[in-house]
């Protein structure tokens, strides 16, 4: 199997490793860059635990392998949050709509809306809707969520 | 769920992944957006010795009009389909089921010439390519060549593509003036492939008759289907009229649907034909369902 | 400085947000995955690919050769390290006892059997062994279909029968003859699917023994009784073992359990003295962790000619796979005890079978016995269709009402404080019967098939805490540190039902302190005394009751002190905003700071003979065996003829958990169990070939709800205070246990013009047209 040497730009901060052509994204994260917060919940790209946002777009972290990313800016739930620790909007909503319960699922619901609220203009609330299809929540049945979504595309669109 | 073993290869050029696929022919596999080659090789059911990335190569995505048809290169991701000025002037139902191809996530890395290629029985851009009988444009070390879409699917996860070859793209005709195209589905859940979905094309000449139908069927049997006994039936009437019902038993004449654990064949025969009914009144009013 | 006086509770009742948030929203949190120890290997297991088959041989040879592979271990080596273990709960009297080893010896009992444990120096190289490693099988024919099981051969040769239990009351005279002078019967058979329980987190341990001690990182909700099975299983006491579980991704019952593939991979942590990890794969979770709600039930009920019940049956039988978790008949037992739920059934009797069959082991998944109420409030709208009586006049001729409480049940149990009738007409209120009756009749008339269903029950709080379920009692222990910040350790556990803000909330009212000023640790067998944990809806009652206490006996103490410190009587001071203070006017006060600084460090200024430190420990249990909450659900639905699909246009729900320390909380816990309820109804279904295979093992085929196929739930809230210290009843797996009920009569009040009959689950499209063809055109 083959080596390469990759150099990916992780919250900011370039993270050269060496890695083996087999290691996910994911798996890069975790183990190579000690970042737990990109979690795995199924491995075959369907409960989008694992989002993270690569060039402004969320992708499963799963579907991609770390040598892919070789060269590219990725995002994680670790770079969301202002650096004095105050959550961003969409952290900040999901935590007062009561969002998550046990929180594993949390970190890929988290980089799905960044994207899209952070982009420009703003998604609308539909598509912030429809983009929560790709992740499943087995806790909070959704509610908190979706009232998160909702207040979030309203500030977007109110703000934009 | 770890993928097994394999080397991997970062191509800079389509003459790059070709000589690669060359060398290697079956050990090798190129990946596009990998949303389906992924999981496939978590599980270990696909096992490449070797993979080749198409996604550093230059000149294989894109959109852009080409002899009386719509090019759209392999490497466009299904988000660029859906947010491209020329799809909506000009093809606005390859967006619309492209709109429908798994969730936002996977559609933002998952390409146009992977759906194609993987040529998954329930998903819509085979089912697209065959109901409008697109070209499907392949390049290997030996050339290049463009098979009709209504020969490049042969079953279900199987098409005309060789060891050495890659899908290159993806040549959707355009009808022109007086084309409606409607595309819908059942699922389960939003993003889940289909139980049952069709594509209907449509092209009225100036007096309102129709000349011009492909009509696929996708999820309904496994792979996709022309409903070749209905677009017969069509061409040569004049659109205002038709009874959408009537059609969609014609659209369901000699298929056997197939059956999953998801749905019955008895559910996909009734479930089709209603869908049927509703895609037809959809194109037959050219009222696209977006 | 002026003193303000605290106006009632600050915090009890409050929505307020929650402090998990914080580190869970910023990939902070800390799941058995994100363990890392030096040196650490990592498990795999070869499992079986067949149903049921002698092992004839195994060849670890090419897989022990691989770089990388650190020990492979079969059953020949693992076994004599491990004691076999039956179930961890509710051993129910006369069932048949499964031994659980972790991996399968002479016989593979179903497909996911674990039959070769590798260790690794990586998951990849792990996965890669295990495909080297040849196991010969010699396939029998397997035992599937759980309603034949009784007369195949066993599942198990040294019990010598596929029957874990047969049960059944003794014959009744009494109730045949109440049956037969009964205006009308209705029996009615119910079929509901295999569930699996789903967790977003799988299951996962990380094993380290070091001289003489082991530490257990692992994914439970039960981290003191995890403990004790498991040093029951690898031979260690409680004072050597360490079990660990920081955040929990989500339970639901199924970490209520240890098994087969923790216990192995903890055995081989001790053989190789080197940490060792394990995370179950989505895939193995779909396959092998424990499946539930496999189940048929015949009901017979009868009711006079004014619509009240004169007798009821309830004939159980439920599919426990090969291993299951939970005792054979246990879940039966629990359904058939609470079958009468909220209604007054004079005659009673039932049945509960539970059968071996080669498959996936069954496990308490929230509410386990939730058919009662599936069937029940199934049955009452049957009846009521059959009478031509509205279902709610039905329930309302039948329902306890407040003063006929205490209330004894036929099974024996004991409702108080319980307001079913009253949560039945505040839904119908948020509903508003008649405007939707008026709708309804409207879609009708232009054929549309739109339907309304009700689901009344009644919930047992803490159903495990009698002496042979989940564990009698929990303790909070709070230490009020020298700085006057509060430490507060509890044996509670967690799956994301949020008890580090509602514990901190009733203690920091308790202590008049900002929640800011609280913490409260939990799921650290080092940390506090032994405990349940969280299963059977008890942390608000037991967790709570334990906080409420402990926080209480804390006041008196520092109360004291301040009297002694202050010259004043105890009975005239308060703590309020983190100060003890003269309620009488006194300019006199101290802060808890300067108090609790004295209490460690100035220890001569206590009152005579008083201990020094802020230290206080409660432990709460029950005299009695249960409390109980309640609710009503309704749930209204429209079905596409075209595409048998079925949109939820509403869902109510009116419960009463009495005191909620947390509203929020509550609706949350309530809105997760209703959309599981949902999936089970409409979706999941971890469905078997007929030769065992199971065909539902990945996230593209095992269907949960998603976002967009979930109605906006509408709450109404009654408060009938418990008679815990608190005033708390459980509430936690209630959504899950009512909501089928309601969306399955939904569906079947669509369908009642067409005249056919609800009775099988899942309600996928492919049923629900075949049940709309079946009424003909």
């Amino acid at each position: 199997m083959s080596e390469h040497t990759i150099t990916v730009t992780v919250n900011g901060v370039p993270m050269t490793r060496q890695v083996p052509a087999r290691r996910t994204l994911a798996d890069f994260l975790r183990i190579d860059c000690a970042l737990t917060g990109t979690h795995l919940g199924c491995e075959h790209g369907v409960c989008g635990a694992c989002t993270v946002v690569i060039d402004g777009n969320a992708v499963r972290s799963c579907l991609m392998f770390a040598v892919q990313a070789d060269g590219v800016e990725v995002r994680t739930v670790e770079g969301v949050a202002a650096p004095d620790g105050t959550l961003s909007p969409v952290q900040r909503l999901l935590r007062e709509e009561h969002g998550l319960q046990c929180g594993f699922c949390t970190p890929g619901f988290v980089m799905t809306l960044t994207a899209l609220a952070e982009r420009t203009p703003p998604a609308s609330e539909e598509e912030m809707r429809n983009a929560l299809s790709g992740h499943i929540c087995r806790c909070t049945g959704y509610q908190g969520i979706l009232r998160a979504v909702r207040r979030l595309a309203r500030g977007a669109q109110a703000e934009g | 769920m770890k993928p097994p073993p394999f080397d991997y290869v970062r191509a800079r050029s389509i003459d790059e992944v070709l000589d690669v696929l060359a060398r290697h022919g079956d050990e090798a596999r190129v990946i596009a957006g990998g949303q389906s080659l992924v999981p496939m090789m978590a599980l270990r059911l696909s096992r490449p010795a070797v993979l080749v990335d198409l996604n550093g190569v230059s000149g294989l995505a894109g959109i852009a009009p080409h002899g009386g048809a719509l090019r759209v290169g392999a490497m466009t991701r299904q988000v660029q389909v859906l947010a491209d000025p020329q799809v909506e002037r000009l093809l606005p139902g390859l967006a619309r089921a492209t709109s429908l191809v798994g969730h936002h996530q996977t559609r933002n890395r998952g390409t146009i010439g992977g759906s194609i290629a993987l040529a998954d029985p329930a998903a819509e851009n085979p089912a697209f390519a065959l109901a409008l009988d697109a070209g499907i444009e392949l390049q290997s070390s030996r050339g290049a060549r463009t098979l009709p879409a209504t020969g490049f699917f042969s079953s279900a996860y199987v098409t005309e593509i060789a060891s050495d070859e890659i899908v290159a793209a993806i040549h959707y005709p355009l009808w022109g003036a007086g084309t409606t195209i409607a595309v819908d589905e059942i699922m389960r859940r939003r993003g889940d492939f289909a139980l049952v979905g069709m594509v209907a094309a449509l092209h009225r000449d100036g007096a309102g008759v129709i000349d011009k139908a492909g009509i696929a069927w996708f999820g309904l049997t496994s792979e996709p289907t022309r409903a070749g006994e209905l677009e017969r039936a069509l061409v040569g009437r004049r659109a205002d009229g038709l009874d959408a019902a009537e059609l969609a038993q014609v659209a369901m004449a000699g298929i056997e649907p197939r059956e999953d654990a998801q749905a019955s064949a008895a559910y996909r025969r009734t479930a089709g034909i209603n869908l049927a009914a509703r895609v037809l009144h959809a194109a037959l009013t050219g009222a696209q369902s977006r | 400085m002026t003193a303000i006086r605290g106006e009632g509770a600050r915090f009890m009742g409050q929505r307020v947000l929650r402090r998990e948030d914080l580190r869970l929203l910023t990939g902070q949190g800390q799941f058995v995955d994100d363990i890392v120890l030096p040196g650490m290997l990592h498990a795999t297991f070869v499992r079986s690919t067949v149903a049921r088959a002698r092992i004839a041989g195994i060849d670890i040879q090419a897989a022990r050769a691989l770089p990388g592979v650190h020990a492979i271990f079969t059953a020949a080596d693992l076994s004599r390290h491990v004691k076999a273990q039956p179930y961890m709960h509710s051993n129910a009297p006369g069932a048949a006892q499964v031994l659980h080893l972790p991996l399968a010896d002479q016989d593979v009992r179903f497909v996911g059997d674990p039959v070769v444990l590798v260790i690794a120096t990586d998951r990849y190289i792990a996965e890669d062994a295990a495909e080297l490693v040849v196991v010969d099988y010699e396939p029998e024919d397997p035992v599937v279909d759980f309603l034949t099981a009784r007369d195949a051969p066993p599942v198990h040769a040294e019990i010598g029968t596929n029957v874990g239990l047969e049960f059944a009351t003794p014959d009744d005279p009494g109730l045949e003859k109440a049956f037969a002078g009964a205006a009308h019967v209705i029996t009615e058979t119910f079929s509901q699917q295999r569930h699996a329980c789903v967790p977003m987190e799988t299951r996962g341990v990380v094993a380290s023994w070091s001289a003489g001690e082991m530490t257990v990182h692992l994914s439970t909700q039960i981290a003191h009784m995890a403990r004790r099975y498991i040093g029951l299983a690898v031979g260690l006491g409680d004072h050597q073992l360490r079990v660990i579980a920081r955040d929990v991704g989500g339970g639901f019952g199924l970490k209520a359990h240890v098994d087969r593939e923790e216990i192995g991979v903890i055995a081989a942590a001790k053989l190789l003295k080197v940490p060792v990890k394990w995370i179950e794969d989505r895939v193995e979770h779909l396959t092998v962790a424990g499946h539930a709600r496999q189940e048929t039930v015949t009901c017979r009920m009868g009711f006079d000619a004014q619509g009240r019940i004169v007798a009821a049956h309830f004939d159980h039988k439920d599919d426990v796979g090969s291993f299951p978790l939970v005792s054979p008949g246990g879940i039966g037992m629990m359904a058939a005890m609470y079958f009468t739920g909220p209604y007054r059934v004079p005659r009673y009797g039932f049945r509960a079978a539970s059968y071996f069959t080669n498959t996936a082991g069954r496990c308490a998944y929230r509410g386990p016995w939730m058919t009662e109420s599936l069937i029940r409030e199934s049955m009452m709208e049957i009846a009521a269709r059959q009478m031509g009586m509205d279902p709610f006049e039905l329930r309302r001729r039948n329902v306890i009402t407040a003063a006929e409480q205490p209330f004894t049940t036929p099974t024996g149990l004991t409702f108080y404080a319980v307001t079913p009738a009253e949560s039945m007409e505040q839904a119908l209120k948020m509903l508003d019967l008649d405007a939707f009756r008026a709708m309804q009749a409207q879609a009708r008339a232009e054929g549309r098939l739109v339907g309304l269903g009700a689901s009344v029950y009644i919930e047992p709080s803490s159903a495990g805490s009698n002496p042979q379920g989940v564990g009698p009692s929990d303790v909070a222990e709070i230490r009020i540190e020298p700085d006057g910040r509060v430490n507060v350790q509890m044996s509670a556990g967690t799956g994301g039902n949020s008890i580090e803000t509602t514990m901190a909330q009733l203690i920091a009212d308790e202590l008049g302190v900002d929640m800011e000023q609280v913490s409260v640790r939990f799921g650290d067998t080092a940390h506090a005394g032994f405990g349940a944990g969280s299963g059977g809806s008890r942390q608000a009652e037991f967790g709570g009751s334990a906080a409420k206490l402990a926080a209480a006996q804390m006041r008196a103490k520092v109360l004291k002190i301040a009297g002694h410190l202050l010259e004043l009587d105890p009975g005239e001071l308060e703590m309020v905003d983190g100060e003890i203070r003269s309620t009488a006017g006194a300019n006199k006060w101290i802060s808890l700071g300067e108090l609790a600084g004295i209490a460690y460090l100035d220890v001569l200024r206590l009152p005579a003979g008083m201990e020094a430190g802020l230290e206080t420990r409660a432990r709460y249990h029950r005299g009695h065996l249960q409390n109980h909450s309640n609710a009503t659900h309704l749930c209204v639905c429209e079905i596409d003829r075209r595409t048998g699909q079925v949109r939820i246009l509403r869902w109510l729900v009116s419960e009463d958990c009495g005191v909620m320390i947390n509203p929020m909380i509550v609706e949350g816990q309530v809105a997760g169990g209703v959309v599981q309820g949902i999936g089970g109804v409409l979706y999941e279904h971890a469905a078997y070939d007929e030769d065992g295979n199971p065909i539902a093992t990945s996230f593209k085929d095992y269907l949960m709800p998603l976002a967009l196929d979930v109605p906006e739930i509408e709450f109404g809230h009654l408060v009938t205070p418990g008679d815990a210290p608190n005033g708390a009843k459980g509430i936690g797996e209630g959504g899950a246990i009512v909501a089928p009920a309601a969306l399955l009569n939904a569906v079947a009040d669509a369908l009642a013009p067409l005249g056919v009959r609800v009775n099988t689950l899942p309600l996928s499209p492919s049923r629900i047209l075949d049940l709309i063809a079946s009424a003909g055109p």
